[in-house]
């Protein structure tokens, strides 16, 4: 394609018109990444419409309990009501429109706001106004509380809203991708997880999307932890990740899950290396307990799979979710060129505490801002958002295993592990959800 | 203070100054060489006092993890040390607290270090502890506790030594 028109096609996108021309099958154009316009237009399209994931009930555990998070860039509060009901509620005073709750999480029985005095509730009921006899009889305090979210709705514990009121369910939304948020929780013998293991909160400048579902980067961009791994196969992550999965001999898959969901799925490769692993989880106090519980409850086949995973579905929930290896990871959007990532450790319920323990010095090794992983992630998406700056010659290459992807019975499209199916499967559905008229 | 207290004081200082100076030079097995058999290198996560058994820390080292971040350091393939941070760092407020001229204990000092890689400049801050043992070869170090105080904010790639 000539250059001319490349360029042609990034000028004027702002406005939504070229969506379809920025995004073809194998690849997509930069200005999808970089353009300011372009990113105003996924708060609204993508952020603002469909379900994003605000997080998990265990975090708001008792009456009055709260968490501040955010919908693209509007924070909300989920909080646990006095009523017992989780919320998603706007972080906004009826009044002026200053945030009601500043502090990150808590519990409390009031949420004031301090530039006038109104006070709500946890359920958002508005309990005072000060100075209330000087509105007249028009002003309804009663319907003034909090905002809820247009819709909230959850799976499995994950709180999930929409700033829209119509639009499919979470459940359609879900879709396929459900059953894999069902490996995290059901690798409790109890069916709980806590998510109250603290959080590593970690920054770049990059594009959102940048955080992806990638299996063709890890022998490059996390060389040095697999070095590690070389040492000592049971370091750190390196337990679950035997006999380098990520190459295409490997059974390990992408899988295109739809709606933009996708995953690394482990599954095959992991049962393949299930003896090594088992031999590590001895090791752990409580591990023995543990396999003997997990296949007791769930039947040998759907037990063994269960200690495999560990948990670890690997999957990504369009657009703001992943649940990787211990952790929920939120993706919050800051600009075009910046963008928050924040991985919630999680704990199991049902388990020895050296087991989760483990699990946290596991999750330690490889996230967060001093992991061996996370930030040699971030920065090559740095590198990437810098590199894309060149408009010459503007388009990102996501053909990689275009002739080789397979569609299995359920509909999900899967590739070899290094395969850029996921990426595809994203980049349809950003389409599909950035031409949706308003 | 009498002279002798004093006299400790300043052989303390001496070594955080020296073990300041071969982290803001990445000289990582010489500062590896610091450390006691088992040592506790802590970075607490979201707040100053945790229980590292039910939440996760920034870095939460043993010996051994140590001596893994030193060797992934070293290596040719940590992208996020590539280039290398230019670090300074101060070391000051040095206290001691239950210390043993003959033994060793804990210290106590603030940290301000400096970070600038690429066209990027960045400030850590915090409350940092030493724990430290009196050996024949002088001062070596069981466990080092850093509360950044910038740990419960989104925070940039912290792959050197803080």
């Amino acid at each position: 394609m000539p250059q001319q028109r490349d360029h042609a096609a990034g000028a004027g996108a702002g406005q939504g018109q070229d969506i379809p021309a920025l995004v073809q099958e194998g690849r997509v154009h930069s200005s999808i990444y970089t353009d300011p316009a372009i990113f105003e237009l996924e708060m609204q399209r993508i952020f603002y419409r469909t379900w994003v994931y605000i997080g998990h009930t265990s975090e708001v555990p008792v009456e009055g309990d709260f968490r501040v998070r955010r919908i693209g860039r509007q924070p909300v509060i989920l909080a646990r009501g006095g009523d017992g009901t989780v919320r998603v509620l706007m972080n906004r005073c009826r009044h002026r429109g200053s945030v009601v709750c500043e502090k990150e999480s808590g519990r409390t029985k009031y949420f004031r706001c301090w530039f006038h005095g109104w006070v709500y509730d946890t359920t958002g009921k508005l309990v005072e106004v000060t100075g209330r006899e000087a509105y007249g009889p028009d002003f309804r305090q009663d319907r003034m509380g909090l905002t809820p979210a247009p819709r909230m709705d959850e799976y499995r514990g994950f709180v999930f809203a929409s700033l829209t009121p119509e639009g499919e369910s979470l459940r359609d939304h879900l879709a396929h991708a459900a059953e894999m948020l069902d490996f995290m929780i059901d690798a409790s013998p109890t069916g709980e997880i806590a998510v109250d293991a603290g959080v590593h909160k970690t920054i770049y400048k990059g594009n959102w999307k940048l955080v992806g579902m990638d299996g063709y980067h890890p022998n490059f961009v996390h060389a040095s932890v697999i070095s590690v791994w070389q040492r000592d196969a049971d370091s750190g992550m390196g337990a679950t990740h035997r006999e380098d999965p990520f190459d295409d001999k490997a059974l390990s898959r992408t899988r295109d899950l739809g709606n933009g969901h996708c995953m690394l799925d482990m599954r095959q490769q992991r049962m393949k290396n299930y003896p090594e692993y088992e031999a590590f989880m001895r090791k752990v106090p409580g591990g023995e307990e543990y396999m003997r519980t997990m296949i007791a409850r769930h039947g040998e086949q759907r037990g063994r799979l269960l200690v495999a995973l560990a948990g670890d579905p690997h999957v990504g929930i369009f657009p703001n979710m992943q649940l990787i290896n211990n952790q929920i990871r939120i993706i919050n959007p800051v600009s075009p060129g910046e963008s928050e990532v924040q991985m919630y450790a999680v704990r199991l319920g049902g388990v020895s505490d050296a087991m989760n323990e483990t699990r946290l010095r596991q999750h330690e090794s490889f996230y967060g801002p001093a992991g061996f992983g996370s930030p040699d992630d971030a920065e090559i998406f740095e590198r990437v958002q810098r590199g894309m700056q060149c408009s010459v010659d503007p388009w990102i290459e996501l053909s990689r295993g275009m002739g080789r992807e397979t569609v299995d019975a359920d509909g999900t499209i899967v590739g070899l592990i290094t395969d850029e199916v996921t990426q595809r499967g994203q980049a349809r559905r950003w389409r599909e959800l950035m031409t949706q008229p308003a | 203070m009498d002279t002798t207290d004093f006299r400790v004081l300043r052989e303390v200082e001496e070594f955080l100054f020296h073990e300041a100076d071969l982290a803001d030079s990445h000289r990582f097995d010489e500062w590896l060489a610091l450390w006691t058999a088992d040592a506790r290198y802590w970075v607490p996560s979201n707040e100053e006092d945790i229980d590292p058994s039910r939440h996760i820390s920034v870095i939460y080292d043993d010996f051994k993890k140590l001596d893994e971040r030193m060797f992934r350091l070293k290596g040719r393939h940590a992208h996020a040390q590539a280039p290398r941070s230019r670090l300074a760092r101060t070391v000051s407020n040095v206290r001691l607290a239950d210390f043993d001229a003959e033994r060793g204990g804990t210290v106590s000092s603030r940290l301000v270090l400096a970070e600038v890689r690429l066209d990027r400049q960045t400030l850590w801050m915090g409350k940092v502890r030493h724990t430290l043992v009196r050996t024949g070869g002088g001062f070596k170090m069981k466990e080092k506790w850093v509360y950044l105080i910038n740990n419960d904010t989104p925070m940039t790639n912290l792959t050197f030594i803080v």
